[in-house]
C-alpha cells in the first residue's frame, strides 16, 4: 500500500532524540515520536513502543532528564529535557556521524567501484 | 563512566519496582490519550482511533516488559527471584533441607578443620620481615644419609666466610639451661645463637641490644638476652633491667637486652625458649651442633644459593676429608618438617570425605527432582529456557552448600582447637598453638562452598533440566522418574560413593594394623611400675668424671631406697626415646669390614642395675656389677643381635673389642660379660640394631645428661614428687624434667601412629555413614517407585522372602560394583601411605578382606530397612496407588 519504511535502529535513534530535543527544548515521548516521523519526511517507521526504553537508557545514562508537566492539550505528560552531559554527547555523536558519513561518501563519489 | 551510573540507576531502581510501574502506567497512558486525540482529529472512529495507536505503540505488554528489562537488572533479578524461590522451596522440605545441609556441612566442616591447622602451621609467614628469604642451611652426610644434620662451627664458618648468597649466615642450637632464682632452680629452654642470629631474622629486642661481634669470640664477658616472658617471671618486668644480672647454668650473665613478648625461634609446643646467650666460637670440625640460619638477598634464588654451597662444601671436603655437604631449605619448610606430609594427607582424607558429601547430597537432589517433574515441566512450558531452568537448579544448590558451609564453619571453629590441642599433645607440630579462624580460612570455607554447590549443580541440574523439557504435563508426577537417566545417574553416583569410602576405609585399616603389630611387639623390657626421670648436669661443675660418679651414685643409691621403690638405675639413652648414639670400634683379631672405618653398633652407657631395674632379661653371663669400677678391666654387656651380628657361631662371652679415644689415655680395651635380650630401642617399629653397653663407673665418653629409672611394687607416678624432692636435696642446682612412667613413654612411642589411626579412622567412619545414608536413599527410593510392581508379585503369589531378597540383590550389587572400583584405588593409596609412614602393609590381604567385609555388612544393614518395607506392601493397597 505504502512505500516500505526504514525500521530505525537503536544508536540512531538515540542520536535522532537528543538532536530533537536540542531542536525543541522540553518534550514528551508522544511528541519526540511524531516529530522524528514528520522530520524523517514520514520515510521512517517509528514503532512507538521501543521509544520509551530508549528514553529510560538515556536517562539512565544521564543524558536527558525527566520531569512531569502538562501538554498543549492539557493532558499530563512526562516531559524531557536535554542536560549538559547530553548536549556534549549530542556533538560528539553529531561529529563522529558526519565522518562517517564524509567517508562513505568518498567511497560512493570516487566512482571507482569495480563493475 | 556512563555505563556505571546507568548500572547504578539500575540496581537502585530493583527496589522501587511499584512506584517506576505506576509511572511508566502513567507515561504510556498519556502517551495513548494524546495519539487518541490526534487521530480523532483526523477524522476517525473512537474505537478506530484507539486501535490504531495500541498498534502503533507496539502493545502494551510487549512495551512494558522491554521497558522492564532496561529499567531493572535482569540477570541480578533472576538471581534474587531464584534464591528466594529456592529458599522456599528448601524451608518446606525441612527432612530433605536438614539432611542435606548436615552432610555438606559434615563434608565441608572436617575440610575447614584441617586446613585452619594447615594455615597456621604451613600456610601463614613466619612472623619475621620478607620470611621467604629466609632459609635453614643443614649439614648433610648422604653416605650416612643424613640430610638433615647439625653443622660444626668451623664448617659454619667457612661457608659464612665463603659464600655470596647471603646476606647473612647466623647459626643457633637449642638447649636447657638451668635458672637459680631465690626460690628454686629450673631447668628452661634456651637458644645460644652466634652474633648477627636477630639481625638474619631481622628482629630488634624490646629493650637493649642484641650480641656485639665480639661477644661470640672466647673469653668474652658473659650477657644474655631474656625473652619477654622470663623478664617478667625473673625481674618482675622491671624497667631498669638492663645490666642487671642473672644465674643461668652456674654462671653469672649480665643482661644486654629483653626480647618482645611475641618473639620466638622455637616454634615447636609449649613454653619458647627464655634466654638467649652468644654462641661461642668452637675450634672441633668433628663436633656438629650448630643449626644454620641464612637471609637471602634480595636478588638470590634458593637453588643459586644451593648451588654456590654445593660448590663450598666439595672444597671443604676436600680440604678437610670430610663428607660434609649443606642442603638450603626455606626456613619454614625446616620448622614443619615431617609434619607437613601428615597433614597434606589428612587433607587428601578430607577431601575425599567432602566429594562422598557431595556426590551423596547430588543424588538426594536427584531424587527430589523427579517427585519436582511436574513443577519443572510446567516452568518449561510457560518458556523457560534450559538456561533458566539450569539456573534455577544450581542456584538451588548453591543454597544449599552455603547454608552448609555456614553451619561447617561452626562446626569447625568449635573442633579446630580440639583438633590442634590432640596434634599438639602428640606430634612436635610447629606453631600449632596459633590455629585459628582468620580471613584465610574463611576465604577458603567460601570458595570451597560454592565449589561444592557447583559440583553438586553440574552433577544433577543437565539431567533434571533435560527431562523436564522431555516430558509434558501429560505425564503425572509418580511415573515420571527423572528419566533413565537420572535413574542411572544415581546407581554411578551411590557406585562412586561406595569406592570412595572403601578408599578410606582401607587406609583406616592399614593404619589401625600397623599400630596394632606395633603395640602387639614386645618392647624387650617390663614397662608396668617403673619411674623415669630426665636430668642435666652443669657441665663446668660436672666435668671431672669422680664428681659425676659420686652424684650418680647417691641419686641411684637413694632412690632405690625411697619407700615403694625396689631398685634403681641410670641410662644415657632410654629405650624408645629420641636418642642413641651411633660409634664405631674395632674387634680384636677381626680385620675392619672398611679400610676408613671399623664395626657400628649404638652405644649406651648405664648404671649397674639397669638391666634388672628395667626387666631386661639377661640371656647369657653377667650383668654390670658396682664392682666393674675405674681401676678394674673395662667391661661391656652386648644385646643379642650384637653377639650374632660380631660373633655368629661363637659364645659373645669372653670376646674383646676396642673403643677409639674412650679410654682414660687413648684407645679403650673391653671384654664382653653378658649378652642380655634385644630391646627395641630406637621404636617399636624399628628393628634392633646391634648395641653395646658400657658400666658408666668405667671410663666412657662424657654424658652430660642421664635419665634415672626407678622400678617400684605400686603405682609409679606416686613416687614421682618423692624423686624429685630427692634430687634437689642432693643437688639444689640439678633439676628433675619430663618425670614419667615408663609406659607413658611407651605410649608417646606409637603416639604418631595413633593419632594418624584415630583421625583417618573418624574420617573413614564418616565416609563409610554417608555412603550408607547414600545407599539407602537410593534403594528406598527404587522401592517407593516400584511399589505398585511389589503389589502385583505379592497378588501373584510371590513369598515376602523372595521380595525382601530382590531388593537386597540391587543394594548389594550397588556395593560391589563401589567394592570393585575401590580395591584397585585402595591398593594404590596404600602404596602411597607405606612410602610415608614406613611400617604400614599396603595391600594386607587379611586387612583388605576386613574392610570389604565391613562394607558390603553395612550396605546389607542400609538395604535391609527399604527391604523389609517392600515386602510389607499391602497389594490392595499398592495397587490402587497413584
Amino acid at each position: 500500500m505504502k512505500t516500505p519504511k526504514t525500521d530505525v535502529w537503536q544508536g540512531t535513534l538515540a542520536l535522532m532524540v537528543l538532536k530533537t530535543l536540542e531542536t525543541l527544548g522540553s518534550l514528551h515521548g508522544y511528541g519526540i515520536a511524531r516529530r522524528i516521523e514528520q522530520t524523517s519526511g514520514d520515510l521512517l517507521e517509528v514503532n512507538y513502543g521501543t521509544l520509551y526504553p530508549a528514553l529510560l537508557k538515556l536517562e539512565q545514562e544521564g543524558y536527558i532528564a525527566s520531569e512531569w508537566g502538562v501538554s498543549e492539550n492539557n493532558r499530563k505528560a512526562k516531559f524531557y529535557t536535554l542536560t549538559r552531559a547530553g548536549r556534549k554527547q549530542l556533538e560528539k555523536q553529531a561529529r563522529e556521524w558526519e565522518q562517517t558519513t564524509a567517508i562513505i561518501a568518498r567511497f560512493f563519489a570516487s566512482g571507482e567501484t569495480p563493475s | 563512566m556512563r555505563a556505571m551510573r546507568a548500572t547504578l540507576v539500575r540496581l537502585v531502581s530493583i527496589f522501587d519496582r511499584d512506584r517506576l510501574d505506576r509511572e511508566l502506567a502513567a507515561e504510556l497512558e498519556s502517551h495513548l490519550a494524546m495519539h487518541i486525540d490526534d487521530n480523532l482529529r483526523s477524522g476517525m472512529t473512537a474505537a478506530e482511533a484507539r486501535r490504531q495507536a495500541l498498534l502503533k505503540l507496539g502493545g502494551m505488554t510487549q512495551v512494558t516488559q522491554r521497558y522492564r528489562e532496561r529499567r531493572g537488572l535482569p540477570l541480578l533479578e533472576n538471581l534474587v527471584r531464584d534464591l528466594r524461590f529456592a529458599a522456599r522451596m528448601l524451608y518446606r522440605n525441612p527432612g530433605f533441607t536438614a539432611v542435606a545441609v548436615l552432610t555438606l556441612a559434615l563434608g565441608i566442616g572436617v575440610n575447614t578443620a584441617i586446613f585452619s591447622v594447615v594455615n597456621a602451621v604451613i600456610l601463614r609467614p613466619l612472623p619475621f620481615p620478607e620470611p621467604s628469604r629466609l632459609v635453614m642451611v643443614w649439614a648433610t652426610n648422604l653416605e650416612a644419609g643424613r640430610t638433615e644434620d647439625v653443622a660444626s662451627y668451623p664448617d659454619f664458618a667457612d661457608w659464612r666466610a665463603r659464600s655470596r648468597s647471603f646476606e647473612r649466615l647466623a647459626a643457633f642450637t637449642n638447649r636447657g639451661m638451668t635458672i637459680a632464682s631465690r626460690e628454686q632452680t629450673e631447668l628452661v629452654r634456651a637458644v645460644q645463637a652466634t652474633p648477627g642470629f636477630f639481625e638474619t631474622l631481622g628482629v630488634a629486642p624490646a629493650l637493649g641490644r642484641t650480641f656485639r661481634p665480639d661477644e661470640g669470640e672466647p673469653g668474652a664477658a658473659r650477657v644474655a638476652l631474656l625473652s619477654d616472658s622470663a623478664w617478667k617471671r625473673f625481674f618482675g618486668g622491671r624497667a631498669e633491667i638492663l645490666g642487671q644480672t642473672i644465674r643461668a647454668n652456674e654462671e653469672v650473665y649480665t643482661i644486654v637486652g629483653v626480647m618482645a613478648p611475641d618473639f620466638r625461634v622455637s616454634f615447636s609446643p609449649g613454653l619458647p625458649e627464655q634466654i638467649y646467650v652468644p654462641l661461642v666460637r668452637d675450634p672441633s670440625r668433628g663436633h656438629g651442633f650448630l643449626r644454620v640460619l641464612g637471609r637471602l638477598r634480595p636478588e638470590v634464588r634458593r637453588p643459586a644459593a644451593q648451588a654456590e654451597m654445593d660448590v663450598i662444601t666439595a672444597g671443604l671436603a676436600r680440604q678437610y676429608k670430610q663428607k660434609v655437604g649443606a642442603r638450603v631449605v626455606p626456613l619454614a619448610e625446616a620448622l614443619v618438617g615431617k609434619v607437613q606430609t601428615g597433614l597434606v594427607i589428612l587433607l587428601g582424607v578430607v577431601t575425599l570425605v567432602l566429594l562422598i558429601a557431595c556426590t551423596n547430597v547430588a543424588s538426594l537432589l536427584l531424587a527430589r527432582s523427579a517427585s519436582r517433574q511436574k513443577e519443572l515441566a510446567l516452568r518449561a512450558a510457560l518458556g523457560a529456557s534450559r538456561r533458566r531452568l539450569l539456573q534455577q537448579l544450581i542456584t538451588e544448590s548453591m543454597l544449599l552448600s552455603v547454608a552448609g558451609g555456614a553451619l561447617g564453619l561452626l562446626l569447625a571453629s568449635g573442633t579446630a582447637h580440639l583438633l590442634a590441642r590432640l596434634l599438639a599433645q602428640n606430634f612436635e607440630i610447629p606453631r600449632i598453638e596459633s590455629t585459628s579462624m582468620d580471613g584465610w580460612v574463611l576465604g577458603f570455607t567460601l570458595v570451597l562452598s560454592l565449589a561444592t554447590g557447583l559440583l553438586c549443580g553440574a552433577v544433577f541440574a543437565p539431567v533434571t533440566a533435560a527431562a523436564s523439557l522431555d516430558q509434558s504435563l501429560r505425564e503425572s508426577g509418580r511415573t515420571a522418574t527423572g528419566g533413565v537417566r537420572g535413574r542411572r545417574l544415581r546407581g554411578a553416583l551411590v557406585v562412586i560413593e561406595i569406592a570412595l569410602a572403601l578408599v578410606l576405609l582401607a587406609g583406616a585399616g592399614v593404619l589401625l594394623r600397623h599400630l596394632w603389630v606395633l603395640r602387639a611387639t614386645p618392647p624387650g623390657f617390663a614397662p608396668e611400675n617403673v619411674l623415669t626421670a630426665s636430668l642435666s648436669l652443669p657441665e663446668n661443675r660436672f666435668a671431672e668424671a669422680a664428681v659425676r660418679w659420686s652424684f650418680f651414685e647417691e641419686l641411684q643409691t637413694r632412690a632405690a631406697t625411697l619407700p615403694g621403690a625396689s631398685s634403681a638405675a641410670l641410662v644415657s639413652s632410654l629405650p624408645l626415646g629420641n636418642g642413641w648414639d651411633s660409634l664405631q670400634f674395632h674387634i680384636v683379631g677381626r680385620p675392619d669390614p672398611a679400610p676408613d672405618g671399623g664395626f657400628s653398633a649404638n652405644f649406651n652407657i648405664v648404671s649397674p642395675g639397669y638391666f634388672r631395674t628395667m626387666g631386661i632379661p639377661v640371656r647369657a653371663g653377667r650383668e654390670l656389677t658396682p664392682q666393674d669400677v675405674a681401676g678394674a678391666p673395662g667391661v661391656i654387656v652386648v644385646n643379642e643381635t650384637a653377639a650374632h651380628r660380631f660373633w655368629p657361631g661363637e659364645s659373645a662371652i669372653g670376646q674383646r673389642i676396642v673403643l677409639p679415644d674412650a679410654g682414660a689415655d687413648g684407645d679403650a680395651v673391653l671384654t664382653v660379660v653378658g649378652v642380655t635380650g634385644d630391646v627395641r630401642q630406637m621404636g617399636l617399629g624399628s628393628e634392633p640394631r646391634p648395641e653395646i653397653f658400657l658400666n658408666y663407673l668405667q671410663p666412657a665418653p662424657p654424658w652430660p645428661w642421664l635419665t634415672l629409672v626407678v622400678r617400684t611394687g605400686a603405682d609409679p607416678a606416686a613416687l614421682a614428687g618423692a624423686v624429685k624432692r630427692l634430687a634437689r636435696s642432693i643437688d639444689r642446682d640439678v633439676p628433675l624434667s619430663e618425670v614419667r612412667t615408663l609406659e607413658q613413654v611407651l605410649a608417646a612411642s606409637v603416639a604418631e601412629p595413633r593419632v594418624y589411626t584415630l583421625l583417618v579412622g573418624l574420617f573413614a567412619a564418616l565416609a563409610l555413614t554417608l555412603a550408607a545414608v547414600g545407599l539407602y536413599g537410593v534403594v528406598s527410593y527404587t522401592v517407593t517407585q516400584r511399589t505398585p510392581e511389589m503389589g502385583v508379585r505379592l497378588a501373584l503369589g510371590a513369598d515376602r522372602a523372595g521380595v525382601v531378597r530382590l531388593v537386597l540383590r540391587q543394594g548389594l550389587g550397588l556395593a560391589l560394583a563401589g567394592a570393585a572400583i575401590g580395591l584397585p584405588a585402595s591398593l594404590a593409596v596404600t602404596r602411597l601411605l607405606a612410602h610415608w609412614m614406613p611400617g604400614t602393609r599396603p595391600g594386607a590381604p587379611l586387612t583388605f578382606a576386613a574392610v570389604v567385609a565391613l562394607l558390603i555388612a553395612v550396605a546389607l544393614a542400609a538395604t535391609w530397612v527399604p527391604a523389609r518395607r517392600a515386602s510389607r506392601v499391602d497389594p490392595t493397597v499398592a495397587l490402587r496407588w497413584d
